[in-house]
């Protein structure tokens, strides 16, 4: 895997906590199940967390929780689904979450530059060559019709 | 017309230079099929039966003179010398390569035109009235604000992977010739009670496989919202509508399922979060859209006009004024139609010698200027009531004449299964059989709108035609299945079936006997729908069924 923050490569300081894994002292990803049955522990002596959900997850089922979390990865079940990107927009504009959120699973590098622009600053893609060609796509555009994101302006 | 700017013209560029890179690509093959697939769909790039097909948006059916001949040079340079007008104010190539379609993008984006969001899983071209501005029952003009969404709607972020496509029309008047009532989003403008500008919203109409009519979902949103409540509807979509189910993702689907009421909620909670935010438009905004079209200058109507001489004299440019040209709000003024339903090309072709002509002639005659029609025709929409004998003249030269307008041989007509590669059966043929059949009597006849369709997917709108024509396979032969008494005027209706499906060597027998049946019961004046509601559909039955 490899990770873009802010239109470099970075260092991945996150690691997805696999079946029947070990939790690491701290920024652990964990999936919502887990979350839900475990998120005291994690947050007294594992902090920072972050969960993983699902494209089509519904923001009602762990907003409750937003100020909790440090990070929120979403998992595209394909790159024509786009749900996520509304997902990602509501997280930012509606409910204000302002830590990190990472799109991962099938994206392609020429959708880098809309990701970003709906609120996502990490992105994970499966090597080296694909992230790299996805920073150069960051720069396609230097003029937009759609206001920036109220976080971002 | 609109006026671009740096910034649009920048972002056009920019957007020509993506699509090239994207081309050099997957012809490299670092891009599979797969992923290339709804990049190039987003640019309006299909692949079909025999080439790639390239649509073109002509934004809100707006064109200019010489944005029209760069349509010529388009099908001289890169296609077999012909453009094909579709319903949805777009022109599509049939027979481009795809390693030229980078440089037929550049080329279009010189005269400010591109492909951008014309077909693929995003919001598509803005359709608009072809007769906006110059109508007299205008509430208000309406192309600004097609603008201001066509804006909006560019390379959105957030809605370029729906669950599927998603269609825009907007209508000024209280006549709807937009057809937004078959929209997945149709405005309808409105003043309210103080005078303000806003819009009725309409919601999951739409043709196709379901055909469903439009519900109202806002009886009155204001311009300054008309941004952020479509917003609201489109996150609404996309966060709920279908993706299990092609045939199903629509909007018009996640509609019924979910019910206009709970729909209508599920908008509105949403909207109250983002209405005061960075969409609502100012009145300085609109005004700058606004400023941005240049305005027509009209004259008084000339002293010395022959116009009146030559309806005497000349009796097929009598027949042409009468069946081809209608009132403007200026009266010195006419808007002319120009058919493109002649008996030599298939419905809404054009060449690029035609292209030319026509571009000379509304420079000469109509401030060069031109607007494309959802019946696939043409239009000059400001021509002085003197010049029309000149300009007539000019379209007969040009073949673009045929005094045909609203009536059967005035058809609309998808590709078919000449180049469609989804089709059941051909229309193309059929529509030039229906022509030459009809030639003589079709003025006689009257008006009737007459659609056809070469598969379920309805991209010749023959569930809302007079007479609608659909193709069917049976056991891997062409049949038809008919339909009578849809509309697309302000109350769509969708048409009623006749019966059993046609086999292809008697459908346009079927028709004639459709038309006789109409004529033999008409009462003076009467339309085709208004017979067909007094007489229902049993005798139409009765003579294409007993016959055949
Ligand atoms: S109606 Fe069917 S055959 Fe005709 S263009 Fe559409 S998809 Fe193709």
């Amino acid at each position: 895997m490899t990770l873009i923050k802010h239109k470099k490569l970075s260092r991945d300081d996150w690691q997805y906590l696999k079946e029947g894994g070990e939790l690491r002292a701290s920024n652990n990803i964990v999936n919502l199940d887990y979350w839900r049955g475990n998120n005291a522990v994690l947050v007294s002596e594992h902090s920072p967390c972050g969960i993983l959900i699902h494209g089509d997850e519904n923001p009602e089922s762990f907003v409750a929780d937003l100020d909790k979390l440090s990070l929120i990865a979403i998992d595209m079940p394909s790159f024509a689904d786009g749900r996520a990107y509304s997902l990602a927009k509501v997280l930012r504009d509606t409910y204000g979450f302002t830590k990190e959120i990472r799109a991962m699973g099938d994206i392609l590098p020429d959708q880098a530059l809309y990701l970003t622009r709906v609120g996502f600053d990490a992105l994970e893609f499966a090597n080296e060559t694909s992230a790299t060609l996805a920073i150069e796509k960051l720069s396609d555009f230097s003029v937009f019709y759609q206001p920036q994101l109220s976080s971002q302006a | 017309m609109y006026l671009y700017n740096e910034i649009d013209q920048t972002l056009l560029n920019e957007r020509v230079a993506q699509f090239r890179d994207q081309t050099k690509r997957f012809l490299s093959g670092d891009l599979t099929e797969d992923q290339f697939r709804p990049l190039r769909l987003m640019n309006g790039l299909y692949i079909q039966t025999h080439a790639p097909m390239l649509r073109v948006n002509i934004p809100y059916g707006l064109l200019s003179s010489k944005q029209l001949r760069m349509f010529a040079h388009i099908a001289d340079k890169y296609d077999k010398n012909y453009g094909h007008f579709t319903t949805r104010q777009n022109i599509q190539y049939n027979w481009p390569k795809l390693e030229q379609v980078p440089d037929i993008l550049a080329d279009l984006a010189t005269v400010q035109m591109h492909a951008i969001q014309s077909s693929g899983n995003c919001i598509r071209n803005i359709t608009c009235d072809p007769l906006a501005g110059v109508c007299a029952d205008e509430i208000e003009d309406p192309r600004p604000y097609c603008e201001i969404i066509r804006q909006w709607a560019t390379l959105h972020p957030e809605f370029s992977y729906l669950p599927r496509k998603f269609k825009f029309a907007v209508s000024g008047s209280p006549k709807d010739r937009a057809a937004t009532q078959v929209h997945d989003i149709g405005l309808n403008m409105k003043k309210d009670a103080q005078g303000n500008i806003g819009f009725e919203v309409l919601v999951g109409g739409g043709l196709g496989r379901t055909p469903v009519i439009g519900q109202v979902i806002a009886s009155f949103i204001s311009e300054k919202d008309i941004l952020s409540y479509s917003e609201a509807i489109l996150r609404t979509y996309n966060l709920f509508g279908r993706r299990d189910n092609k045939y199903k993702a629509r909007i018009k689907i996640l509609v019924r399922e979910t019910g206009l009421e709970k729909f209508k909620a599920q908008v509105e909670t949403e909207w109250q979060t983002i209405k005061g935010g960075s969409l609502k438009l100012t009145a300085e905004a609109i005004q700058r859209v606004k400023t941005h079209f240049s305005p027509l200058h009209y004259q008084a109507a000339p002293r010395d006009n022959d116009h009146a001489k030559h309806l005497a004299n000349d009796s097929s440019f009598k027949a042409w004024v009468k069946q081809n040209t209608v009132e403007h709000k200026h009266s010195a003024y006419k808007v002319v139609f120009v058919s493109l339903k002649s008996p030599t090309r298939p419905p809404g072709d054009m060449t690029d010698r035609q292209m030319h002509d026509l571009a000379d002639l509304s420079d000469d005659y109509s401030f060069g200027q031109l607007r494309t029609t959802h019946d696939q025709n043409l239009a000059l929409t400001d021509v002085l009531e003197s010049d029309l004998y000149a300009l007539w003249q000019g379209l007969k030269r040009a073949g673009l004449a045929t005094p045909n307008i609203g009536t059967i041989t005035d058809m609309i007509c998808c590709p078919g299964l000449d180049f469609c590669s989804l089709a059941n059966a051909s229309s193309i043929d059929i529509a030039h059989e229906i022509t030459n059949r009809f030639a003589d009597k079709a003025v006689d006849t009257g008006d009737i709108s007459l659609k056809m369709s070469g598969c379920m997917n309805g991209c010749g709108h023959h569930s809302i035609g007079e007479i609608g024509v659909l193709g069917v396979d049976k056991k891997g032969e062409q049949w038809y299945q008919l339909t009578l008494g849809g509309s697309d005027s302000h109350y769509s209706k969708l048409g009623e079936r006749l019966g059993k499906a046609i086999a292809k060597d008697s459908v346009v027998d079927a028709i004639d006997d459709i038309v006789d049946v109409y004529k033999e019961n008409r009462t003076r004046g009467e339309r085709f729908s208004h017979t067909l509601q007094r007489i229902g559909l049993q005798p139409f039955k009765d003579k294409v069924y007993d016959a055949h």
